[in-house]
C-alpha cells in the first residue's frame, strides 16, 4: 500500500512525462477496445441480417460444368425446372415453404416519376420463406398465379419514389424491362404493400416489386421453362440439416449429378461471413496489440531514464537500508502503475470511440458491443506490458551499488 | 576499559582499479571503534578517510580483510542482511544532505522507518518528534528546497536518527554550511554522544577535533597517530 502511495506520488511529480508515456499505452488500449467492439458489433449486425432473411434459408441454384481442365465454362441455367419445384414441394415433408425466383432488372413509371430496381418473380410461398408481413392490401395468392395477374407487392422505398405520401394500392405502374435487345412494357396494378424491413444482406425487401411467377414466365422473360434460382425453408431449425438432404436427394433422384445444382444455406452463409469477420476482427486486434507493444517499450525507455535520473535518490535509499526486493518493487509498480491507469483511461476512450463510431454509422445500424472480454483482454495485456517492459529498469535499478549510486551526481 | 567495539575493522584492504592504475585506498588498516565513543577521523584529500567511512558503513565491501559489527563478521553477509544493518544499527549523514527533494522534511526523516517496516502512522509521529528534538518542529512539511543548508543537514540528521541506531556516521557533515550551522550541527553530535551514542565523523575541519574523545588521524591509507583523551 505504501509502495503504491508511494509510486502515485512520484509519478504526479513527474505529472507530464507520466503522461506521455501512458499516451502509447492509451491509444493501444483505445483502438483495441474500440476495433474489438465494432468488430464485434458489425459481425453481430451482418448476422442479423443474415438470420432476418427467414430462419433456414435454401437457395438452390443451377451448377456449371467445366471451367478447368480445358473445357468451356458451361452455366447450367436450364438445369432446374419448376417441376423440381413441385417435387420439393410434394416430397420434402419438413419443408415450409418453396417458391421459384426470377430475378431481373427494371424500370417503373408512375405518372411523371421513374425509379429502377428488380422484379421478384415467385410463387406465394416467397412471403412466408423470407417472413415478409404487409403494410396494406394483400399478398400475391395462387389465383394471381393461375391467372398469369398483372397484379405486384411493392416494397417501401420504391413506393416512396414513385406514390411519395399517397397510397399505392390501386394504382397502375408501367413496368419496362429489357429482355436482350427489347424492351417490353407491361401495366401492373399494385395490390400490396409490404412493411419497411431494411436491407437483409442478399435481398433487399424495400426495393422489391413482387410479381406472380407466371407472369414474369409468360409475359416478359422467355425462360423456356427452366427456373434459374429457387427458395425454400424448413420448418423449424433444428430439422434444416434433415432439410438440406431431402431437397439434395429430390433433385439427385432427377438429375443424377451433384454437380448440376448447388444448395446453399443461410447456416453456411453465416459459416463464410463469421469466418471472413472473424479474420478481420483478428488482423485489426493485431494491429491495436502492435501499438500496445510499442507503448510497453516507450514505458521501458521512461522508466530507463528515470532509472539514471534517480540513481542518487536509489543510492540515497538503499544507504538508508532500502533492500534490492524493495527498490526493485518500487520501480517496478510505479511502470505496472502507469500501464494500469493507461488501461483504464484507454477503456474509457475506447468505449467512448466505439459509442460514437456507433452514432455516425446510425444509418447502418451498427451496434457496437464493448465486451467484458475485450476490456479484460486489453487491460491485462496493458498490465502485463507494464510488468514485462518494467522488470528490465527495475532490475538495473535494484542492482546499483549504493555507493556508486551515491556518487552519482 | 570494560567497553566493547560496536565496530571493529580488521585487516582492511581496499584496492580500486582505475584503468592501469591500481589504487590502495586503505592498507591493511585496523580500527576498533568502542561503544560511546565519539571517534573523529582526520586525514587530506585522498588520504583513504571517506573510503573507511564507507567501509565502516557497510557501503562498500572491502578486498580484504573483515568488518565485524557487534561482533559479528559482516563478509559473508548478503546485500540484504547489510541493508538490514545499515537500516538498523547504523545512521548516516552526508555532507551533501542527500535528502530526496520531492518529499516533506517529516517524510525524509520518516524513509528508513518504511524499510524497518513501522507504519505509516508511527513513522510520522517518530519523524515529529526527531524534528522537534533537533529544533525543527515548526517546519516539518517543509521540502529540501525551502530549507537552509544548517536546516537541511539538521533533517538529515534526524533522518539518521529514525531507528535509533547505536552508531551514527557522518562525512564532513559541516562542509557544505556556514560556521553558525556548522556550530549548530556539532552541538547536536555532542548532545548524541552525550545520550550514549557512538559517534564517527571524517572530516578535514580542524575545529571539530575538540569535539571527539578519539581522534584517527589517516595518511596515504594507514594510521597515522590515534590520540585518546578520556
Amino acid at each position: 500500500m505504501e509502495l503504491f502511495m508511494e509510486s502515485l506520488r512520484s509519478l504526479y511529480a513527474n505529472k507530464l512525462r507520466t503522461f506521455l508515456s501512458m499516451l502509447g499505452i492509451i491509444i493501444g488500449v483505445t483502438a483495441m477496445i474500440a476495433v474489438v467492439s465494432i468488430g464485434q458489433g458489425a459481425t453481430a449486425s451482418i448476422t442479423e441480417r443474415i438470420s432476418s432473411l427467414g430462419s433456414n434459408v435454401f437457395m438452390i441454384s443451377p451448377g456449371y460444368s467445366g471451367g478447368s481442365s480445358g473445357r468451356a465454362y458451361v452455366n447450367l441455367s436450364d438445369v432446374l425446372t419448376k417441376k423440381d419445384v413441385e417435387n420439393i414441394k410434394m416430397l420434402c415433408p419438413n419443408i415450409k415453404g418453396v417458391s421459384p425466383l426470377i430475378q431481373q432488372r427494371f424500370s417503373l413509371k408512375y405518372g411523371t416519376n421513374n425509379t429502377s430496381s428488380q422484379i421478384y418473380a415467385i410463387y406465394p410461398d416467397f412471403f412466408q420463406i423470407l417472413n415478409l408481413d404487409l403494410e396494406s392490401g394483400r399478398k400475391i395468392n395462387q389465383e394471381d398465379i393461375d391467372d398469369y395477374a398483372k397484379v405486384g407487392v411493392i416494397g417501401k422505398d420504391i413506393a416512396n419514389d414513385l406514390f411519395g405520401t399517397e397510397n399505392p394500392l390501386g394504382k397502375t405502374v408501367y413496368m419496362t424491362v429489357s429482355v436482350g435487345n427489347t424492351n417490353k412494357t407491361i401495366p401492373i396494378q399494385i395490390v400490396g404493400a409490404l412493411v419497411q424491413t431494411g436491407s437483409k444482406l442478399i435481398y433487399n425487401p424495400d426495393k422489391m416489386l413482387i410479381i406472380p411467377f407466371t407472369t414474369a414466365e409468360g409475359r416478359i422473360v422467355n425462360t423456356r421453362g427452366s427456373v434459374s434460382t429457387i427458395l425454400a425453408s424448413a420448418i423449424s431449425p433444428e430439422v434444416s440439416e434433415r432439410v438440406y438432404l431431402e431437397i439434395d436427394q429430390v433433385l439427385y433422384m432427377r438429375l443424377h449429378d451433384s454437380t448440376k445444382y448447388s444448395i446453399t444455406s443461410q447456416d453456411s452463409i453465416l459459416g463464410a461471413v463469421s469466418e471472413v469477420t472473424g479474420i478481420m476482427n483478428l488482423f485489426l486486434g493485431s494491429i491495436a496489440a502492435i501499438s500496445l507493444l510499442v507503448g510497453g517499450i516507450g514505458i521501458m525507455n521512461i522508466m530507463l531514464v528515470s532509472v539514471s535520473e534517480r540513481t542518487r535518490e536509489i543510492g540515497i535509499k538503499k544507504a538508508l537500508g532500502a533492500t534490492r526486493k524493495r527498490i526493485l518493487m518500487e520501480f517496478l509498480i510505479e511502470s505496472v502503475m502507469i500501464t494500469f491507469i493507461a488501461g483504464l483511461l484507454g477503456i474509457l476512450l475506447g468505449t467512448a470511440l466505439s459509442k460514437m463510431v456507433e452514432i455516425a454509422a446510425s444509418a447502418y445500424a451498427l451496434k457496437t458491443q464493448v465486451t467484458w472480454d475485450s476490456i479484460i483482454i486489453a487491460f491485462g495485456t496493458a498490465s502485463l506490458i507494464g510488468l514485462f517492459f518494467g522488470i528490465y529498469p527495475a532490475s538495473k535499478a535494484s542492482k546499483l551499488s549504493p555507493l556508486e549510486a551515491l556518487r552519482y551526481e | 576499559m570494560g567497553k566493547s567495539a560496536v565496530l571493529s575493522l580488521r585487516k582492511i584492504w581496499k584496492i580500486y582499479e582505475m584503468g592501469d592504475v591500481r589504487v590502495n585506498a586503505l592498507r591493511d588498516f585496523s580500527l576498533d571503534i568502542l561503544e560511546g565513543d565519539y571517534m573523529v577521523v582526520m586525514g587530506p584529500s585522498g588520504s583513504g578517510k571517506s573510503t573507511f567511512l564507507q567501509i565502516t558503513g557497510c557501503l562498500d565491501k572491502p578486498t580484504q580483510g573483515e568488518v565485524l559489527i557487534d561482533g559479528v563478521n559482516t563478509s559473508n553477509m548478503t546485500d540484504n542482511q547489510l541493508a538490514a544493518i545499515r537500516n538498523k544499527k547504523l545512521g548516516f549523514v552526508f555532507q551533501s544532505f542527500n535528502l530526496l527533494s520531492k518529499m516533506t522534511a517529516q517524510e525524509n526523516s520518516a524513509l528508513p522507518l518504511i524499510y524497518s517496516g513501522v507504519s505509516r502512522k508511527k513513522r510520522m509521529n517518530r519523524a515529529k518528534e526527531l524534528l522537534e528534538q533537533v529544533g525543527l518542529g515548526d517546519r516539518i512539511r517543509h521540502r529540501p528546497n525551502e530549507l537552509s543548508g544548517g536546516q537541511q543537514q539538521r533533517v538529515a540528521i534526524a533522518r539518521a536518527l529514525a531507528n535509533d541506531p547505536p552508531v551514527v556516521l557522518a562525512d564532513e557533515p559541516t562542509g557544505n554550511l556556514d560556521s553558525k550551522s556548522s556550530e549548530e550541527i556539532l552541538n547536536i553530535l555532542k548532545t548524541l554522544h552525550e545520550s550514549g551514542k557512538t559517534i564517527i565523523v571524517v572530516t578535514h575541519d580542524p575545529d571539530m577535533i575538540h569535539q571527539g574523545n578519539t581522534v584517527v588521524h589517516i595518511l596515504d591509507g594507514q594510521i597515522e597517530k590515534i590520540e585518546r583523551k578520556s
